[in-house]
């Protein structure tokens, strides 16, 4: 083989290893992709039951007059019970608990809320689609295997007979499950929802925004501007981009000490989380905005000094908003990767059970990665489900990020 | 050489630049007369930009960049004085880059900036006034008076040259510095930059820095010829080249080096 045939060869195979490198790894990204949504699209459906809810006043504490206040107050367990018996009619107290079992433990709340929307419904009946409990769900998802022995299963043999009565009689249906989207966290998989942690984690973020991105901002111009180059700058710069490569949880280690330990700050809310966060996007800010301030070329600030402008009226009328796209950019990727950052979160005790949605910074929360890793740890099959989903959302504010980050590029970079 | 005369818009005499220990000016003494036009000319690296570029302090910006001598704004105004804000003489005297910078605004900001930031005009007709006047004089508002918000980068070459022209004179300077302001231009561009400083020199001092010799000879009526940091000969622009005193510049002028 002449030489040049064997140079051509090799630049075949190479062409070739290439293409099969970039193969496998699209094949892994469409694994993981296929898996997470054919998990997770359960969780956007939920299993319910239609029933006739007679809102008989005999069991209900509250009247149609009552205000808000008390009709949230009240207790509706009485009710659901009525409603079960009154829907199943004939049930011994064993098999009464079964069936109420294949319901959502959270029935009376649903009760209650209905009443709260609708006070006049009181005395009335209405025809209503009850969520079944998790483990229904599952079983009517194919989640759950029916033919195993009763002991393996987590719905026994009468509930199936009475699940498949319902199922013949057309009350079994799915809805969409908005309450993924509108509810905290809960013991029940079929009421959890990622609300909480999506809000604690946007309290965190505008915490870690409104932190890192003055700071970062000004420290870049400072550095890049305003100080004279010399041993003390280098130093700096040396320690800036080390600290862009410390792992997050030293950065959770820090919030914990100092922020909580010295500082007395409270323990998991998004005030703490937001700091740490912000502690660790503030290299990246500062790494990206002095790249972009960097990139103003030098024609722009003779220009200005030239017309007899400050250094500072410089910087501020001319460099800033000319570098201020590339420093955008810079805090979207560095705020992306603070989202999706779990460490320092379970560090700083964002990662307990919290029901209520956090109205504010202070309010203890957990963070969507957080949330994402509390489910994953649940021994419930709904949760599972819910763990997928938890992924899916998280990746989409992930590459919503990042979308925005090249579009402000596009957009707002100016032309030389 | 320093002496009160008021016929002259700045006078230097000892000057000396240095970037770090390198000598870049070595004990240059010139005089510049109002309302004239004086040309700095000599090959690369001679230390003409840095000598232009101590006339209004741009050198400070540079940290390395060591400027010593006596500097005399209208004979008595010393620019290098702890007493002078290097803002209120860069208002005196402007300068023309040798690139064309206009910054990435509209055409209007552009002009309007400087008179803004020194609070010159009083109201926005004003500067309004201002800004139409200053792109008058620049020879540039008839092509640029229908699109004022116009991004100025967008302009060609040499509008933007005329633009930063405008920008400069917008603040009313006594004197104008230009840094080869053509080399960036096609022979059209730079035809009506030099008229517009044959204009100029009614009303400004302008000292400006070539490459052409040509040029020099068209637009200035005096002429300044720079070699190795040192000024080697200053004359009458008509003078210096037809019968130099030097053989350098005789050698230089007639394209023997350089």
């Amino acid at each position: 083989m002449s030489s040049l045939e064997k140079r051509l060869a090799a630049e075949k195979r190479f062409k070739f290893y290439g293409m099969f490198a970039m193969t496998l790894s699209l094949f892994f990204v469409l694994i993981l992709m296929y898996k997470i949504f054919s998990t997770g699209s359960g969780a956007f459906v939920r299993t319910t039951i239609n029933a006739d809810v007679y809102f008989d006043p005999n069991f209900i504490e509250v009247s149609s007059n009552s205000s808000k206040k008390e009709i949230m107050k009240a207790s509706y367990v009485d009710l659901a019970d009525q409603v079960i018996n009154q829907n199943h009619p004939g049930l011994d107290e064993e098999n009464f608990i079964k069936v109420r079992e294949m319901y959502t433990r959270k029935f009376d709340y649903q009760l209650r809320d209905y009443i709260a929307n609708n006070p006049n419904v009181i005395g009335k009946t209405v025809n209503l689609d009850i969520s079944a409990s998790s483990d229904l769900d599952q079983i009517v998802k194919g989640n759950y295997p029916r033919n195993v022995p009763e002991a393996q299963r987590k719905i026994n043999d009468y509930q199936l007979s009475i699940l498949d009565s319902l199922d013949s009689k057309g009350k079994m249906s799915k809805t969409f499950n908005f309450w993924f989207f509108t509810n905290g966290d809960s013991r029940d998989p079929e009421t959890a929802g990622i609300l909480g942690a999506l809000m604690g984690s946007f309290y965190a973020l505008l915490i870690c925004f409104s932190f890192a991105f003055p700071i970062g901002l000004l420290a870049s111009v400072y550095l890049e501007e305003f100080v004279k180059p010399g041993k003390i700058t280098d130093i700096i710069e040396v320690n800036i981009n080390n600290l862009a490569a410390v792992p997050s949880i030293v950065y959770g280690l820090l919030g914990l000490g100092m922020l909580i330990g010295v500082f007395g700050m409270p323990y998991q809310v998004p005030l703490v989380g937001g700091l740490v966060l912000g502690f660790m996007t503030l290299p990246t800010i500062i790494i990206a905005s002095r790249a972009s301030l960097r990139g103003v070329p030098p024609s722009i600030r003779e220009g200005a000094l030239a017309v007899g402008a400050t250094k500072m009226q410089t910087v501020f009328h001319h460099v800033i908003p000319l570098s201020l796209p590339g420093t955008l950019t810079g805090t979207i990727i560095g705020m992306a990767q603070a989202l999706g950052e779990t460490a320092p979160l379970l560090l700083i005790g964002m990662v307990a059970f919290v029901m209520e949605i956090p109205g504010g910074a202070f309010d203890p929360a957990t963070g969507l990665p957080s949330q994402i890793y509390l489910w994953s740890e649940s021994a419930e099959r709904g949760f599972l489900e819910k763990t997928s989903a938890g992924i899916m959302l998280l990746l989409s504010f992930l590459i919503i990020m990042n979308t925005v980050a090249v579009l402000v590029r596009r957009k707002l970079e100016v032309k030389w | 050489m320093v002496d009160q005369n008021s016929n002259y818009a700045l006078q230097t005499s000892e000057v000396y630049v240095h970037y770090g220990k390198k000598m870049a000016i070595n004990n240059v003494a010139l005089n510049f007369p109002k309302n004239e036009v004086t040309s700095l000319i000599g090959p690369s690296g001679c230390g003409k930009s840095t000598f232009l570029r101590c006339l209004n302090r741009m050198n400070d910006v540079i940290d390395i960049c060591n400027v010593k001598g006596k500097f005399l704004l209208n004979g008595n105004v010393d620019i290098y004085s702890p007493d002078i804000q290097v803002e209120t003489l860069r208002e005196k005297v402007g300068m023309v880059f040798q690139k064309p910078n206009p910054f990435p605004k509209t055409i209007y900001e552009n002009v309007a900036y400087g008179p803004k930031i020194h609070g010159i005009a009083s109201s926005q007709n004003e500067l309004d006034e201002i800004v139409k006047d200053s792109l008058h004089r620049a020879g540039l508002y008839e092509e640029v008076k229908d699109r004022m918000d116009d991004i100025a980068t967008g302009l060609s070459g040499g509008q933007q040259q005329r633009l930063c022209i405008a920008r400069a004179i917008a603040i009313r300077p006594e004197i104008i510095l230009m840094d080869e302001p053509c080399s960036a231009l096609d022979p059209i561009a730079t035809a009506k930059i030099e008229d517009l400083i044959n204009e100029l020199k009614e009303n400004y001092t302008i000292i400006i820095v070539t490459h052409s010799m040509s040029q020099a000879s068209r637009v200035s009526s005096k002429t300044a010829f720079f070699h190795l940091g040192n000024l080697v000969e200053y004359g009458e622009t008509g003078k210096i080249f037809t019968k130099p005193d030097k053989e350098q510049t005789n050698d230089y002028i007639t394209g023997r080096f350089g």
